[in-house]
């Protein structure tokens, strides 16, 4: 699978595009400018790509914009991006698109090896990777607001883990359900967020992002 | 059907003999009220009055009716709702204007009388009773009167005049004919009085109430310029005893005297000419510390007591203000400059009204003064004729003065009290000299905070990782099982110390702040909030990033507040760029009662913005809403659009 890498600090860079290797990634290039990674992301059409949000000239959120400006000529390029904080502004930014293919994760998930290769793999293969940090946030507020408000509680919970990109299987096993129960339960999301039966990876984006503008200000 | 008018003029009549009774009866009721008010107030016994007001509502509640349903015209009821019962707090007292009753039927009459005294529409009632027995009597009983004596007159001398039987038959048609129109007269003149007053006032009485304003104004002022002329004359004596004899001690209180008057013409110049003049006193000094020797200096004197240095010092202070001597300047100068402006528009009006124009009218109307007429007294130039258009003219031209003059005068005040450029400059240093001080004591605390957090945080955390890193190195031939788990907790701890370095940046500088700026940073804000927040921003530009910063910290703050104070279900962010400030308003829905003066959030958000020259303003009454307005004088950069 072809990667492509934007991170401005060396020892960051470099220990990445080490552990995205020895997971049997190729690194087709690693950049460390705004302009580079999208000159990357249009000339190489990686696979996927792993991006940091602050990245020079401007140290403001070049990665970001780079990201967003290459998945509005590429839709559903998969783009990871990583931060040191997490915000729901930019999540919402990411998932604007319904596109999916979109990750949106703590620095911090690196040092989980594991679990931050299987999330830059359902990225890649168009799913979603949110970080629990901004389903925590979300969840202070969402609980009254249309039209989350309508989900029980059960169901809120496996919305929250499919924010997190999990799939039916690996949510039945955290919540203790038979993969036929958290299929059920899915349905029953999709039809109280009034979203129409079509690709389930795409459902499940417009999912989360109903999920996310139930808390958004406008 | 021929009979038809005459049926209905007939029960006219009868209505109208029975509006004069009514009259008669209001005039019963007002007697009685007069009564009771008069004792009521004059002997202090407070319960007369509103039984009286609350006696005499029937009658005028009657007489509303009577207008609705006989004359045609429906009068509105316009008393205030009853108050409602008193409710007991959670301990079972009556509260009331800050008092506690143990029992319900004290505040209940206190709220009965402030509703009977305190309803405008008592006042008009009363007006109607008054005019009542003499208007709706003479409205009402007209028609039954003419038909009476025409009556009377017709049976008593149709034998003695051949005339009699015609004219006293035409006097009974005219008051059956009048009848109707008189009963609807009649309610129209109820509903005058009766009805709830009108929420605005007509064009004609606001143009009337702004004159009488604007001319009692002036008299006021006009009487303080001319109370400083005995003021200035103290003052002068004051000079001469101080300077001339070396009576110090009569400075200090002289010029405070004088200050007083001048600070009152300040705050009138503003308040009623709408010109702005601020006070330009230098602040009272404060006492500089004891010199080694035990002694205070003040200029060039030593003082071995507090007491004596401070006497010192606020004489030097009093008499070295440059305002000192403006003030006195312009205390010799208001009567003759102020008083003379001020009496030109109250003598124009008084003499052209009062001096020509009425008495000349008196006189045409056959009245004559006793004595002669001096030349200058309802008579111009000794001609009577010219006397009404000359008066109504100098009238006319003191009503148009007035306002203009009362402008006039507070730019008079503001030409000898504004401050002189050299006063506001040294109030601007003070005031620079204290923000400062607050912002390097703000950023020291900052610092302090920023060392702390670091010590007992990350910094510690890396040592201990540092020391399990040794650990695992130790174990890791020895124990390999040991030396994962260690492993797994050193990972754990490098985490931990991640999150409280970020949770420390965002509270040096928030990272949505640097990535992407003000408004998108308080958008970042209001999402992380559990109460729902409306976020409107019209930013053309960015504000500098320490503006920027401060504006940040202070929203932070305030919607901190709201969630954890004002139990608000919404809240609401506005920032604005208007007239070269920055304005943030932040407002909730709320139970209110921010008291600015008490709340410490407000004080530090007063000072971080104090060093931009920026100000607070908290609506806050008690049961919300709350409304914290912010403004920060600040230039913006070029647009470096922001993405929404």
């Amino acid at each position: 699978m072809r990667v492509v890498l934007a991170e401005d600090l060396y020892l960051l860079r470099d220990g990445l595009a080490r552990m995205l290797t020895a997971h049997g990634f190729e690194v087709v290039a690693a950049v460390e400018t705004g302009p580079e990674l999208l000159e990357a992301l249009l000339g190489l059409r990686p696979d996927v790509a792993v991006v940091d949000v602050r990245l020079p000239p401007t140290r403001t959120d070049e990665g970001l914009q780079a990201a967003l400006v290459a998945r509005r000529e590429i839709p559903g390029l998969p783009v990871l991006v990583l931060s040191q904080h997490v915000e729901q502004l930019y999540a919402r930014e990411l998932l604007a698109d319904g596109n999916g293919g979109v990750g949106y994760l703590l620095k911090d998930r690196v040092f989980n090896a594991e679990q931050f290769v299987d999330a830059v793999r359902r990225v890649a293969g168009g799913g979603m990777a949110m970080d629990p940090d901004v389903i925590a946030k979300l969840l202070v507020r969402s609980e009254r607001e249309e039209p989350i408000s309508r989900l029980t509680p059960r169901e809120r919970e496996v919305l929250a883990l499919m924010a997190e990109g999990r799939s039916n299987l690996a949510i039945g096993q955290r919540l203790f359900l038979s993969e036929s129960a958290v299929s059920k339960h899915t349905a029953s999301i999709f039809a109280k967020l009034d979203l129409a039966p079509s690709d389930d990876d795409n459902r499940r984006v417009l999912a989360v992002l109903a999920y996310l503008n139930s808390a958004t200000t406008r | 059907m021929a009979l038809d008018p005459i049926r209905r003029c007939g029960l006219a009549l009868l209505r109208g003999l029975a509006l004069a009774g009514l009259g008669v009866a209001t005039a019963v009721s007002f007697v009685v009220h007069l009564a009771f008010l008069v004792v009521g107030f004059g002997l202090g016994l407070l319960v007369l009055p509103p039984l009286a007001i609350r006696a005499g509502r029937p009658v005028t509640n009657l007489a509303r009716r009577l207008a609705g349903t006989w004359s045609g015209v429906p009068v509105e009821v316009p008393y205030q709702p009853r108050p409602a019962p008193p409710a007991p707090d959670a301990e079972g007292h009556y509260p009331r204007d800050n008092r506690l009753y143990r029992r319900p039927w004290v505040p209940a009459a206190l709220n009965w009388f402030d509703w009977l005294l305190g309803d405008p529409a008592t006042y008009r009632d009363l007006a109607w009773l008054a005019l009542n027995p003499v208007v709706g009597t003479l409205l009402g009983g007209a028609p039954a009167a003419l038909v009476g004596v025409g009556l009377w007159y017709a049976a008593s001398r149709a034998g003695t005049d051949w005339w009699a039987l015609p004219a006293g038959l035409a006097a009974v048609a005219a008051g059956l004919a009048l009848a109707p129109g008189l009963v609807l007269l009649h309610g129209r003149w109820t509903r005058l009085l009766l009805r709830p007053p009108r929420p605005e006032p007509g064009r004609l009485r606001v143009w009337y109430a702004r004159l009488l304003v604007t001319l009692l104004r002036l008299l006021c002022l006009l009487g303080l310029s001319l109370l400083a002329l005995p003021l200035a004359a103290l003052g002068a004596l004051g000079l001469l005893l101080g300077y001339g004899l070396g009576i110090v001690a009569v400075l200090p209180p002289l010029i405070e005297n004088v200050r007083h008057l001048a600070e009152l013409r300040r705050r009138l110049a503003g308040r009623w000419s709408g010109v702005e003049v601020p006070s330009p006193y230098l602040p009272r000094p404060e006492l500089p510390p004891r010199r080694p020797d035990g002694r205070y200096r003040v200029g060039a004197h030593l003082y071995r007591t507090e007491r004596w240095a401070g006497y010192h010092l606020r004489l030097r202070w009093l008499t070295r203000d440059g305002a000192t001597w403006r003030d006195l300047v312009w205390l010799l100068l208001d009567p003759v400059v102020g008083g003379l402006m001020l009496a030109v528009p109250l003598a124009a009006l008084g003499y052209g009204l009062f001096g020509l124009a009425v008495p000349r009218f008196w006189m045409l109307l056959g009245v004559t003064p006793e004595g002669d007429a001096a030349a200058w007294y309802a008579a111009v130039a000794g001609s009577g004729a010219a006397a009404i258009p000359v008066g109504l003219a100098l009238a006319a031209f003191g009503v148009f003065a007035a306002p203009r003059v009362l402008r006039g005068n507070g730019r008079w005040v503001r030409l000898l009290l504004a401050p002189t450029a050299r006063a506001r400059l040294a109030l601007r240093v003070r005031r620079l000299t204290e923000t400062r001080a607050d912002a390097t004591a703000a950023q020291a605390a900052e610092l302090r905070r920023i060392e702390r957090d670091l010590h007992d945080g990350a910094q510690a955390r890396l040592i201990a990782m540092g020391i399990n890193l040794g650990h695992v190195e130790y174990l890791l031939d020895r124990d390999p099982a040991a030396a994962r788990a260690l492993l797994a907790e050193t990972r754990e701890a490098s985490a931990k110390a991640l999150a409280e370095l970020r949770d420390l940046v965002r509270g040096i500088h928030p990272p949505v702040l640097a990535e992407r700026g003000l408004a998108d940073a308080i958008r970042a804000l209001a999402l992380d909030l559990p109460v729902r927040t409306e976020v409107g921003i019209e930013l053309p530009g960015r504000a500098e990033p320490p503006i920027e910063s401060a504006v940040y910290f202070a929203v932070s703050e305030l919607l901190t507040n709201v969630v954890k104070h004002a139990q608000a279900e919404r809240a609401a962010v506005e920032l604005r760029y208007v007239d070269g400030r920055l304005r943030v308003v932040v407002r909730d829905d709320g139970r209110g009662g921010v008291d600015p003066a008490r709340g410490s959030g407000v004080r530090g958000i007063e000072r971080r913005l104090g060093t931009f020259d920026g100000v607070v303003e908290v609506s806050s009454p008690p049961g919300g809403p709350t409304v914290v307005t912010l403004e920060v004088p600040c230039a913006l950069s070029s647009p470096r659009t922001s993405t929404s």
